[in-house]
């Protein structure tokens, strides 16, 4: 056979049906790897809407954007002061390290709250260090927590699972595994009370 | 170009360890196969790629399918909700599904041409018998994997449909009861049904990879048969099956292609002969559909089962129908084997392929009066097929037998 083909033709057709052979079988992968991707419904939940005058003065809500636990506080006076006085004790007190979400609202002055209302602090509840979710210890000193806490513990949150701790604006205070503080989520407020969360 | 790969010194690697060139030399360069095949021997590639093919789309549905017949919000049930999630949210889950169910239909619609090639040119007969014996076990694999992926959806015609089927069951004398209760897992068609069936839906295809390896292996002892029905011998008549015949299935796998994706993209329920039109309703244990049919692909064997007055007999004489495939090689016993040069065996195994369509419009129509009687004569002659076969020697002149291709 082969002293009667002339096999630059040959290969010519060899490479022109391989090539759209293998275009047809790329083409054929992307609906599989694209089904496995979230679906319109998992993505029409991406957004959470959540009414924050729901949160009683003092309160801490749990609620779910994502699949992921969100905390909702409602700092009153007192826990709003406990954000200052221990800039020294914070890996990183100007929440700078990812900037990009908060970017639209974040001012000098709420850099410490890092909310847009001070009153309500909403951030990712998920320890940035292995996922757990944080407990909340808000009042400051050991009063009530035990040596779960520093002795000059400002009030906040404490990872039981490997010890992280935050302050009351859930930044992070040195010494902890945990490398950031809580995760800030885009969120907008559509009126006085009603967020929007991603 | 496989060839030059042979060469490669990672080809060499991968041979010192497993024997990849002889396998390679002995199943595809080397692999002896009669040159005047027609294009009736390509339904056997075509069916193993729908195989694959309905095992990949499978395999993603059930990333998202969910075996559940307990109650939704929406009055629906969690299986049917599942199957619409498919269709409306999952990306490209509608190309997916409907790939899954043309293909079911696809792959009896080569599988039935397989078996029709293999009647009509005697490829069953010695030294086949074995080879078409593994076929007939593959054929009854499919037809349950095929009743078991009809529930799933939890539409009108799945439950009512494997309501149907279990009952068949229950006909028999002593075990019936207690076979129809394992089956079911319950008193009637339930969730429990519904979870089981998913499990043994995913399970037959897997099963049927295995046998088909078990087919191909056979196959490749005895060899294929050829339009003649005559033994050809290495050498005379025979050509190496790569590249010749690879050329040749991967031609029909383009012209299959064509069909099977026109249907899966211009028209998946094929007039509700691929998708029948009522299981897009909710399955509902208090109401019958007006009218029940089984898919196109099992009518057939559902006009045998109507055909008789005693429900009992009806459901033996189905099974039957199916068991008597497995002894067609014996009951055969003409030394000629393609219809080629047995003009009585042509003209009966070109009715009973008829008889087996006309059988198939019986079981799919509302029954009348008419077609009962119709479906009996077809069912008769069904068996009468087989049973005069060994007769059939003793009158057929067979015409003379080329002795070379």
């Amino acid at each position: 056979m082969t002293d009667q083909a002339d096999q630059s033709r040959r290969n010519f057709l060899y490479v022109a049906a391989g090539g759209m052979g293998a275009v047809a079988a790329g083409a054929t992968i992307v609906p599989f790897i694209g089904s496995m991707m979230p679906a319109a419904d998992t993505l029409a939940a991406a957004k959470t809407e959540f009414d924050v005058a729901t949160v009683e003065p003092g309160q801490l809500v749990v609620i779910q954007w994502q699949g992921k636990p969100v905390f909702v506080v409602h700092r009153t006076e007192e826990l709003l002061k406990q954000v200052d006085g221990h800039d020294e004790m914070l890996k990183d007190p100007n929440s700078e390290a990812i900037e990009a979400v908060s970017a639209e609202w974040m001012t000098p002055e709420n850099r410490k709250y890092r909310a847009i209302k001070p009153e309500y602090l909403i951030v990712v509840a998920s320890c940035t260090h292995l996922r757990w979710i944080p407990l909340f210890k808000q009042t400051a000193g050991r009063k009530g927590w035990g040596d779960s806490v520093p002795e000059d513990w400002p009030g906040g949150w404490h990872c039981p699972c490997h010890g992280s701790l935050y302050d009351i604006s859930a930044r992070v205070i040195n010494g902890s595994p945990a490398p950031h503080n809580l995760h800030l989520m885009p969120y907008k407020y559509m009126t006085d009370t009603k967020v929007v969360i991603g | 170009m496989l060839e030059k790969m042979m060469k490669t010194r990672l080809f060499a690697w991968i041979d010192e360890r497993t024997g990849a060139e002889a396998i390679i030399k002995s199943q595809l360069t080397e692999y002896q196969v009669p040159k005047n095949l027609n294009y009736m021997w390509n339904f056997g590639s075509l069916a193993l790629l729908v195989l694959t093919l309905q095992i990949l789309t499978g395999i993603f549905l059930a990333m998202y399918y969910k075996p559940s017949a307990a109650l939704t919000y929406g009055g629906y049930t969690v299986a049917f909700d599942s199957v619409e999630r498919i269709m409306r949210d999952v990306n490209f889950g509608w190309l997916i599904r409907y790939m899954h169910a043309v293909g079911a239909s696809a792959f009896f619609v080569v599988v039935y041409m397989h078996i029709a090639r293999g009647m009509y040119y005697g490829s069953y007969k010695g030294p086949r018998e074995l080879l078409w014996i593994i076929g007939v076990v593959i054929l009854l694999i499919m037809q349950g994997a095929a009743f078991f992926g009809y529930l799933l959806p939890w539409g009108q015609m799945s439950f009512w449909g494997a309501t149907v089927i279990t009952n068949l069951f229950g006909a028999l004398p002593v075990l019936g009861e207690y076979l129809q209760q394992l089956l079911r897992g319950g008193f009637a068609v339930g969730d429990p049904t519904l979870n089981r069936f998913f499990s043994l839906h995913y399970l037959f295809p897997l099963l049927l990879a295995a046998i088909v390896g078990g087919h191909i292996h056979a196959l490749h002892v005895v060899h294929s048969n050829n339009p003649e029905g005559i033994d050809v011998h290495e050498g005379q008549g025979t050509i190496p099956f790569h590249p010749y015949y690879t050329i040749k299935d991967a031609f029909g796998v383009a012209v299959f292609l064509l069909f099977y994706c026109y249907v899966v993209f211009f028209n998946p329920q094929m007039g509700g002969y691929f998708i029948e039109v009522d299981n897009y309703v909710p399955a509902n244990n208090l109401q019958t559909p007006a009218h029940i049919a089984p898919v196109w692909y099992l009518t057939p064997w559902y006009t045998i089962l109507r055909s008789f007055e005693s429900k009992l007999l009806g459901v033996l004489a189905m099974g039957a129908s199916l068991a008597i495939l497995f002894l067609l090689p014996f009951l055969d016993r003409s030394k000629v084997r393609s219809s080629r040069y047995r003009p009585v065996y042509r003209q009966m195994v070109i009715l009973f392929f008829i008889t087996v369509i006309v059988l198939g419009y019986c079981g799919h129509s509302a029954p009348t009066p008419t077609l009962k009687l119709v479906g009996q004569i077809a069912t008769t002659y069904y068996f009468a097929f087989f049973l005069l076969l060994p007769f059939l020697p003793k009158f057929e002149k067979t015409k003379n037998v080329p002795d070379h291709i």
